[in-house]
């Protein structure tokens, strides 16, 4: 999922301008059912407990209010970036302990070597550190916006 | 559950400590204040697991496992996508099943189950 692979990775079924629930578990869930109902994803329950243990294990929300939690899984069919927003801020024990506003859920299929899932994982990081980006994907208020912030801060 | 959900559960979490266990992928997630922590739960999940599969399922995703780092691929448009050979239409598994062998690697194949046959 590296630079040229971003914007077949987006996809406007795949966009949450409002998460509604306020819980970590419960946000993954949402947005797995997300990607569930748009086609990529298949078993979404027991994708949703792997992304749990992976939770458990690393940490997905570097701070400033973004969270990249991930999947490398069979049940991923396409390698898809799933994007939530939450205004009011989702508890997510970030090292800052500022409320996540912006979850990006990396999902890639099995077969996608480590090397390239971790690098969409990285880039996206590298990106939201930058304070105009994160700013402009929380003002975003439609697939179109975001994604246009996506691509062009990952160009 | 299931042989077919106990080895799918096995690989997603072979997947995941291959990921918390690559030093170079860890090192890069560190520094980007996205590291791994301790993988031990995970691993003892890992070991619940395969003790639960069937002795003939442990064996194949044993063997595969070992000489690909991964034991199962999943088809898409009837190709394995381990060796990426096309698969015969006999290949196929039958009513019931969704789990094979790849006559050609011998990995464990996936079969989605939108994926014609
Ligand atoms: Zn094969």
């Amino acid at each position: 999922m590296h630079g040229t692979m971003v914007p077949s990775a987006l996809d406007s079924s795949l966009y949450i301008p409002e998460l509604k629930n306020r819980r970590r578990e419960a946000a993954v869930a949402e947005l797995v059912a997300c990607a569930h109902r748009a086609g990529a994803v298949r078993r979404p329950e027991a994708l949703i407990e792997l992304i749990a243990r992976r939770e458990a294990m690393a940490s997905s929300a570097p701070g400033k209010s973004i969270a990249i939690p991930s999947a490398r899984s069979l049940s991923v069919i396409e390698s898809r970036i799933v994007v939530g927003r939450s205004t009011r801020g989702i508890e997510w024990h970030a090292p800052d302990r500022q409320p996540v506003q912006i979850v990006l859920l990396v999902l890639s299929p099995a077969e996608c070597p480590l090397s390239v899932h971790v690098e969409g994982i990285l880039r996206l990081a590298a990106v939201f550190r930058l304070q105009r980006h994160r700013q402009r994907l929380i003002e975003a208020d439609s697939y179109e916006a975001a994604a246009a912030v996506l691509r062009e801060a990952m160009a | 559950m299931t042989s077919r959900e106990t080895l799918l559960e096995l690989h997603d979490l072979d997947l995941l400590l291959f990921e918390a266990r690559d030093l170079d992928a860890g090192a890069r997630l560190r520094r980007a204040g996205l590291g791994f922590g301790d993988p031990s739960e995970v691993e003892k999940a890992r070991a619940r697991v395969f003790e639960q599969l069937d002795p003939r399922w442990r064996y194949h995703y044993a063997r595969a496992l070992t000489r690909y780092g991964g034991a199962i691929a999943s088809v898409r448009a009837r190709v394995c996508q381990g060796c990426f050979i096309s698969l015969p239409r006999s290949a196929a598994p039958g009513s019931g099943e969704s789990l094979t062998l790849c006559e050609s690697c011998g990995r464990i194949l996936y079969w989605g189950p939108r994926e014609p046959s």
